[in-house]
């Protein structure tokens, strides 16, 4: 540890560049999965609308309602089920209607039927999991009819399906453009101190005792670039989360952006750790060979 | 040393050649020992092969044919693992220095006791002590750009001394220096063969050669063309 202090500190531009070249690939990293995270968080909201409703049959007695209810919470792919029996269902209706609930003073005897309303698991929000849901309900006793909004349910699975290609192929490439950037850059760290490694081999030095220190710094520069990424996506976050929400109200609605979990920072900070240990691995092996 | 064969001959070449190009030689059929204490001179122009046969010693090439042992090990057949304890036992100092610019005195000779892993504190005495020896004890905290060359080699004959090696290949200690300097450098690297150490010199400089009156190795077209003996001295 001592050497590689010593070897940060002899070489103090070398270790300026490295840490912010990894610091700012970081930050395109970090950036890029604060967006995804927030969008996440955001589809996972939308998730939660997505619904089904089971009408009942009209010979089902009321009291039999709440035992449908539970019935259907033990399918698979039921987050939560609720038993909405008909006068429950019109006084929901009366209160939507508000200054015209007197609309409904007329009726001799309720029209609503009786549902069950159902909260879909993330395990069926997709076209095939909510078809298949969809066909559990129709075969369950009690039940007459399904009802969904089949066009927003599709839209929700390709806004899920969309996030994800995203985050596998935006996250890839950016991963990999980081682990090259900071190899050569390292690469370039070592390869300025190819003299202390001609002088360590001479005097009889090991290939650990030689790659040890290099590799420590490594990955001190990775968690020094981590550390210095992330407080610039904090500082970026404080500055500009205020006025995205602001400019995308419409969609976010009262919910407020959120920065990165303590998983999330864990994992950018550790992430430059690796790239650092990574890209000295990698130039080491070249330097020892040269 | 246990197990050495040859007698007291600490380096053995037989036969050696060594060749960086099909079809040319850089060393050719070079055989010659060097034994404990004792010092010798290569001598040759340049491209004769002196700096390969140093680095042969050294084990930072393996001969092309031939057979060379160093320190009672054949060099050829050394493990990877196994070249930096030979190089431990083996001092070398270039016509370079190839000191640290950015390390103290201090630290570019407590590197080769660092590699062995001296506690810090024996170590910084024992720095202190070489460089005591080598008259620098004053400088141990400079960086080796405020030192003159002379001062620099001196550093690097420090660093190549420290861990008390059976050989000391030294490639053109001199030839950076000014005569003056020349000399007190020699006197050294002398001194290191009169302790006990086996030290082999590369030198252009016949007037050196010629005052020290030690054997002296010729080298030309990478063939050795003479091995002369100061009078008096057993064969």
């Amino acid at each position: 540890m001592r050497s590689a202090l010593v070897g940060l500190r002899s070489s103090p531009v070398t270790t300026a560049i490295a840490v912010a070249t990894i610091a700012v690939t970081l930050l395109l990293v970090g950036a890029f999965a604060l967006l995804i995270s927030n969008m996440s968080g955001l589809v996972e909201r939308f998730g939660r609308e997505v619904r089904l409703t089971a009408y009942a049959t009209e010979a089902l007695a009321p009291a039999a309602g709440p035992a449908l209810a539970k019935r259907i919470g033990g399918l698979a792919g039921v987050e939560r089920a609720e038993w909405v029996g008909k006068d429950q269902a019109l006084e929901r209706f009366r209160r939507r209607l508000g200054g015209e609930a007197a609309l409904l003073a007329g009726l001799e005897e309720n029209p609503l039927p009786a549902s069950v309303e159902v909260e879909v698991a993330p395990s069926h929000r997709s076209s095939e999991g909510l078809a298949r849901l969809r066909e559990a309900l129709a075969g369950t006793e009690g039940v007459a009819e399904v009802a969904d909004g089949h066009a927003w349910v599709e839209g929700y699975a390709r806004a899920v399906s969309l996030l994800r290609t995203a985050a596998v192929g935006v996250g890839g490439v950016l991963g990999l453009a980081a682990l090259l950037i900071v190899a050569n850059t390292i690469r370039l760290a070592v390869y300025a101190r190819r003299d202390e490694i001609e002088i360590l081999m001479l005097v009889g030095a090991t290939r650990t005792f030689v790659s040890v220190p290099f590799l420590l710094e490594g990955l001190l520069q990775g968690t020094g670039g981590g550390l210095l990424a992330l407080a610039l996506l904090g500082l970026g976050f404080l500055a500009f989360g205020g006025a995205l929400q602001g400019a995308f109200a419409f969609v976010l609605g009262s919910a407020e952006p959120a920065f990165l979990g303590a998983g999330g920072c864990a994992a950018l900070v550790a992430g430059g750790a690796l790239l650092g240990l990574l890209g000295s691995a990698g130039a080491l092996a070249q330097g020892l060979r040269a | 040393m246990s197990g050495e064969r040859g007698g007291d001959a600490l380096v053995r070449l037989f036969h050696v050649s060594k060749s960086y190009l099909a079809g040319t030689w850089a060393l050719r059929d070079v055989s010659l020992e060097l034994r404990k204490g004792e010092l010798a001179f290569l001598t040759g122009p340049s491209g004769a092969g002196k700096t390969t046969l140093m680095r042969l010693v050294f084990a930072a090439e393996r001969p092309s044919e031939g057979q060379i042992l160093i320190l009672g090990r054949n060099a050829d057949r050394l493990s990877p693992a196994a070249v930096p304890a030979l190089r431990r036992r083996i001092g070398v100092v270039f016509q370079d220095f190839k000191l640290l610019p950015r390390r103290t005195v201090e630290e570019n000779v407590a590197l080769a006791l660092d590699v062995v892993g001296v506690p810090r504190r024996q170590a910084r005495a024992r720095v202190f002590s070489i460089l005591k020896r080598v008259g620098l004890q004053h400088r141990r905290f400079h960086s080796p750009l405020s030192l003159s060359g002379g001062e620099q080699q001196r550093v690097a004959i420090a660093r190549a001394l420290v861990n008390e090696p059976e050989i000391l290949v030294a490639d053109e200690p001199t030839g950076n220096l000014d005569p003056e300097l020349t000399l007190e450098i020699m006197d050294l690297i002398a001194g290191a063969a009169a302790r006990g150490t086996t030290v082999l010199v590369a030198t252009h400089d016949h007037a050196l050669v010629e005052r020290f009156g030690r054997r002296m190795l010729r080298l030309e077209e990478g063939r050795l063309v003479a091995d002369q003996r100061p009078t008096g001295s057993p064969t």
